[in-house]
């Protein structure tokens, strides 16, 4: 582990991530940088390497090689991970999943407090009412003793951005969050987002909806065949992309909403 | 029937002490091979190859070797002289180690791996997200199959007869020895166990009714 070799307003550098799953290629030699408190949108077609990209960043998927940095915390692939390293970059990260992933065996309350009581050390008094806080801020605080199973799913993703927010990361990567939600739903957890990202939270998005990346990103990477096609500002991409690939992707995608 | 009956009222007491025996003998083979059981399939799950290497096979080996012959091997086998409740309870928590590392390995290994990687990804431990997330719900889901083990646990102790322990079996058969009412003191033996057993069927099907709620 090295401490800050990127630039100070970099969050996150990809250099060279490559991820192989025996001879299939996923990710080939993809780099980029994500700058503090900027969203980046991930777009792409199905089987691109996009979850798959947003999981090295935390290193739920171990790249094939290349480095990545998030806020100072450098770690090379090709090397053997420690765990205080892999412990280092993950509490610089939330994560929240296509299928929210929540405890069914935990109250709400408990699925938020947890993981601070284990990762952060906090007291159970400490966390109880960091989670209060932030389920109030999702507009769910009602449904603190209330088991996951008794939420609908736009809460339970809710719940989840929550959960993770009280670890107190640097960077929120989100992969789909909203794909396993009906559309009313999906609006609750963009609403959600759309706020964390106007207080400045740097954030990751793999994302099939695109009016939420034309209008909240700051950048939209559109990936193909486990690399980066192209990159820009949202109004470029999405008004004259120059890749023929990305034009059939938007028209396939805005033709369906 | 009123022989059998006039057999009970005789020799209540001895079978009744019999039935507590074999009741405290599957007690404490329980008490010590569920949470070994535990470990094993935790170990059983270890990505470290010789380690779940070597706890397989310990495993089939449990497994594989009948109850009788356990018995037989721990009472004979045991260089340090033990009671025969003492040899009895040790070979039927191996037995018990043996077969529930089976069932509770596949209570863990039901639990989503999306919940795992949530927990990772919050930055949990190994260890954390072992104890927080995947031994409460594996556990949960495995408790039924378990009862039943249980049950069938308990039946088991009948074998304990073959290295003297005064269970229920042990009991009725060394009644009849003298009284020659086989079949009568079988009959009663065989009412006390299936009491206790479907009771504890009973008890199981409640407790499977309760796990249905959160997961």
């Amino acid at each position: 582990m090295t401490t800050s070799p990127a630039l100070p307003h970099d969050a996150i550098v990809l250099q060279n991530v490559e991820k192989q799953f025996g001879d299939h290629v996923v990710l080939n030699n993809v780099s980029m940088s994500v700058s503090s408190g900027e969203v980046v949108a991930l777009i792409g077609p199905s089987g691109a390497g996009k979850s798959t990209l947003l999981r090295c960043i935390n290193l739920l998927e171990r790249p094939t090689s290349g480095s990545i940095t998030v806020e100072g915390v450098t770690i090379q692939v090709d090397h053997s991970i420690k765990a205080k390293e892999l412990a280092a970059l993950r509490s610089r990260v939330g994560m929240v999943f296509q299928s929210f992933n929540l405890f069914p065996h935990l109250t709400v309350l408990r699925n938020i407090s947890l993981p601070q009581q284990r990762v952060l050390g906090r007291s159970q008094a400490e966390a109880e009412e960091r989670a209060m806080t932030l389920l109030e801020r999702v507009g769910l605080a009602d449904k603190a003793k209330q088991y996951p199973g008794r939420c609908s799913g736009g809460q339970q993703q809710r719940i989840a951005i929550a959960r993770a927010l009280a670890l107190d990361p640097k960077v929120m990567l989100f992969d789909e969050p909203t794909s396993a939600l009906d559309p009313e739903l999906g609006l609750e957890v963009l609403a959600v987002m759309r706020e964390l990202a106007d207080e400045g939270m740097t954030m990751v998005v793999v994302t099939h909806e695109m009016q939420f990346a034309r209008d909240v990103s700051d950048h939209v990477v559109v990936m193909s065949d486990g690399a980066i096609l192209e990159e820009g500002k949202p109004h470029e991409i999405f008004a004259s992309p120059s890749q023929p690939r990305t034009r059939a992707f938007l028209r396939a995608v805005l033709d369906r909403q | 029937m009123t022989e059998i009956w006039n057999d009970w009222l005789t020799h209540h007491d001895q079978l009744l002490g019999g039935l507590w025996v074999s009741l405290r003998l599957a007690f404490m083979a329980l008490l010590l091979g569920l949470p070994a059981g535990l470990v094993l399939a935790v170990g059983a799950s270890s990505r470290r190859r010789v380690l779940r290497g070597f706890i397989v096979v310990v495993i089939e080996i449990g497994r594989g070797t009948p109850a009788l012959v356990m018995l037989q091997v721990v009472y004979n086998g045991i260089p340090v002289t033990l009671t025969g409740f003492v040899c009895a309870y040790i070979a039927l928590a191996l037995t018990t180690a043996a077969y529930t590392s089976e069932i509770i390995r596949g209570g863990l290994q039901s639990v989503p791996g999306g919940e795992i990687e949530a927990g990772r990804a919050l930055g949990m431990s190994s260890f954390d997200v072992l104890r927080d997330i995947v031994i409460p719900q594996g556990l949960r889901i495995a408790i039924p199959p378990l009862m039943g083990f249980c049950i069938l646990m308990f039946q088991a102790t009948s074998l304990a007869f073959i290295i003297a322990v005064p269970e229920l079996t042990s009991q009725a058969r060394s009644i009849a020895n003298n009284t020659f009412h086989y079949l009568n003191l079988f009959v009663i033996a065989g009412v006390l166990y299936a009491i206790v057993t479907v009771s504890a069927s009973l008890v199981t099907e409640q407790v499977e009714k309760k796990l249905q709620r959160h997961v």
